[in-house]
């Protein structure tokens, strides 16, 4: 089955852009929860998606199961999310007249550990997730859709689902929302802000986990670099979306995508796909400094 | 807590002490003679650069123990002083001013990239000190003197042996060209686009793009590249994108087929793109079915310590020492003497084919060869030794 003859343009690079602006949305939506409860920009979120891949890689290689690798890796990493939360950064953040540079370099030097120690122990070659599936390819009308794109949507809607779900028809979700609009507040009104913070962590490096594993699956290949573009990528994202709005956030990966594809498809401008993220922030900035879904006075 | 938090980190500047590559010295000082020192660099530790990194230290490391093994040089064993250059050219200056004032040292070897090689270099020259490049070629690495030697060719030679091979055996007409956006790529498109001018080809460029060596993402440029109607994608990469080429052409079933450079010469494309690699070609300089003994008893003795197979960035090193190890042999730990030796070797037998002479300026003359995938291996698939290619004067 090949397509030579006639390739959809549009349409299939439409669907390049979904695939990929998904993925950014749910890297992103990690560091966007943290940010929301603990104002900080956690840069070591990019490590739990590295961190994440590799573990899937792992579970997956023993296993021969990759719901298995999903959920395990997913669960390790949330919990060693809460342990840094608990460890690391909520005593930084309740030391008084710190300056706010210092959880930035906390989580800078968290990443880059997390780098080097994932090298040091599974060496700088890459690993290949073989994920096998029935057929290479579908045909659907005039577009091409490859079964890791499918997992893709299919798994990024269910995390928003889950995410929706939770902060907004359940009690912890309730108290998140109230804690992330004003701790002290909150705190007044019997809201437990820890448990606030610690779900924070838990979906934050959660979902960064579950994003490495789909970006493993869909390029066949994980190194101790993967965390190295999405660490500076995702700040331009959730800054784009508004910091500490998920919706925004969701929106603001889309774009990207879009804009990423776009450009490098029917453009040969000689900017670097990369740095597109941060001209769409920049020009963004310029028009509505607090992002595309944040409030002004959150700033 | 406050205990716990010293000892994570303590335990992580030791980690980053470990991670920050050894000045070891490696090889056996089992004779009674002073060993002979010879210089050595890589991008070990450095993310996007460790593999190639780790690829160049193994070969080093084979080289010098293979050596020792058969009797070292003149009855001296050799020691290989390495040295971790982090991909950074601050570091590789460093690394080079400390070599170059070591007068222990016989000879440099360089394993990395042209970036810290071309600032090595003339450190290299001005302290009187040989330097052999075994894969960075970028011309001002031979350009900083008569002692700097490179043993490949110039990504420009490349990329015109590319467009002879794409015109004359893949019979190409509409030729899509991925490049990474670095020298590594401008070069070799360059080389193509103007060879495919010099021999008249019926070669048209159909589409263009240029990428981020960081961005893996292939399947825009190749979802345009196949819009464009094009009959060959030349996919100037490094394994990691060329790779995610082949999986989009394989996947969506494009039916295009894809020659590739030097850059994809490594397993680690055979496990990325897996069954996809079948039908890739590359230009690159070494032959995994060339018969000379020395190539096979290279690959069987690298698979057998480090159970992986070698690839181009490794023999290349191991060909660079193979250099020096000549040099040494005939001369001794006499600079002058070393250098006349190797501008003046003729048909020298390497493990990534016959290298037939290094010109006036150092760049080495050889053939470039044409890999094929089949069955998840490279094989040969033709070689390209017309004397007007392969001239790097020519570039």
């Amino acid at each position: 089955m090949s397509f030579t003859h006639e390739v959809y343009m549009f349409e299939q690079q439409f669907m390049n852009a979904l695939a990929i602006g998904s993925v950014y949305a749910l890297t992103a939506l990690g560091a966007t929860l943290i940010y929301g409860i603990m104002g900080i920009l956690d840069i070591a979120n990019a490590g739990a998606y590295l961190v994440g891949a590799y573990l899937g890689w792992y579970i997956y290689h023993a296993t021969g199961n990759i719901a298995l690798a999903f959920i395990g890796s997913t669960i390790a990493v949330g919990a060693i999310g809460v342990v840094l939360q608990k460890t690391i950064y909520s005593p930084i953040l309740a030391k008084q007249n710190t300056l706010s540079i210092i959880p930035l370099v906390a989580a800078v030097g968290l990443f880059t550990m997390s780098s080097d120690v994932i090298r040091l122990i599974c060496g700088p070659y890459s690993r290949s997730y073989n994920f096998k599936t029935s057929v290479d390819s579908i045909q659907v009308g005039p577009i091409v859709l490859i079964p890791a794109w499918i997992l893709i949507f299919v798994l990024t809607a269910l995390c928003l689902l889950v995410l929706w779900f939770l902060l907004n028809r359940t009690k912890l979700g309730l108290a998140w929302r109230a804690t992330a609009n004003d701790a002290e507040i909150a705190k007044v009104c019997g809201v437990d802000t820890n448990k606030s913070m610690a779900l924070s962590y838990i979906l934050g490096y959660g979902f960064a986990a579950i994003a490495g594993i789909m970006v493993g699956i869909l390029y066949n290949s994980i190194t101790p670099a993967l965390g190295e573009v999405p660490s500076y990528k995702m700040l331009a994202i959730i800054v784009l979306g508004g910091l500490g709005n998920p919706v925004g956030t969701v929106i603001a990966g889309l774009l990207i995508g879009f804009v990423e594809v776009f450009v490098s498809a029917y453009t040969n401008l000689p900017i670097p796909k990369d740095a597109i993220a941060f001209v769409v922030l920049i020009i963004m900035l310029l028009i509505k400094p607090e992002g595309l879904m944040g409030q002004k006075n959150k700033m | 807590m406050k205990k716990l938090l010293v000892t994570l980190l303590s335990v992580a500047m030791v980690l980053a002490m470990t991670a920050c590559g050894s000045g070891s010295g490696s090889g056996d000082g089992g004779s009674s003679e002073d060993p002979i020192k010879i210089g050595f660099f890589a991008p070990v530790s450095a993310p996007a650069a460790s593999a190639d990194g780790t690829s160049s230290l193994n070969s080093a490391k084979l080289a010098v123990e293979l050596c020792n093994a058969n009797g070292g040089i003149n009855g001296r064993q050799v020691e290989l002083v390495d040295f971790d250059d982090k991909l950074d050219t601050k570091e590789a200056a460093n690394i080079a001013e400390n070599l170059a004032s070591d007068d222990s040292i016989a000879a440099v070897v360089s394993g990395s990239y042209s970036g810290p090689t071309k600032v090595a270099a003339p450190i290299f020259q001005d302290a009187g000190k040989l330097m052999v490049s075994a894969y960075a070629v970028h011309p001002d690495v031979v350009n900083a003197g008569d002692l700097i030697f490179s043993q490949s060719f110039p990504q420009k030679l490349q990329g015109a042996a590319a467009a002879y091979y794409a015109t004359n055996e893949l019979k190409a007409k509409k030729v899509a060209i991925i490049s990474v956006d670095l020298d590594f790529g401008s070069a070799q498109v360059e080389g193509f686009k103007e060879e495919l001018k010099k021999i008249n080809s019926p070669i048209e460029i159909v589409y263009e793009q240029a990428i981020a060596i960081s961005d893996n993402d292939m399947s825009s440029p190749v979802t345009a590249a196949a819009a464009a109607g094009a009959d060959l994608i030349y996919s100037v990469n490094y394994y990691e994108q060329a790779a995610q080429v082949l999986r989009e052409v394989g996947q969506k079933k494009l039916d295009i087929p894809v020659l590739g450079c030097e850059g994809a010469d490594s397993f680690e494309l055979l496990n990325i793109a897996g069954e996809y690699a079948d039908g890739l070609y590359i230009t690159t300089n070494m032959n995994r079915d060339d018969e000379n003994e020395q190539t096979q008893e290279y690959i069987k003795n690298y698979v057998e310590k480090y159970d992986i197979q070698p690839d181009m960035v490794g023999a290349s090193v191991y060909d660079a020492f193979q250099v020096v190890f000549s040099a040494l042999e005939e001369c001794g730990e006499d600079t002058a003497a070393m250098q006349k030796y190797i501008a003046g070797l003729e048909n020298f037998n390497t493990v990534t084919g016959e290298l037939i002479r290094y010109n006036d300026d150092g760049s080495a003359v050889k053939p470039v060869q044409i890999q094929l995938v089949t069955d998840g291996e490279y094989h040969y698939a033709g070689v390209i030794d017309d004397p007007e290619i392969i001239d790097p004067a020519n570039y």
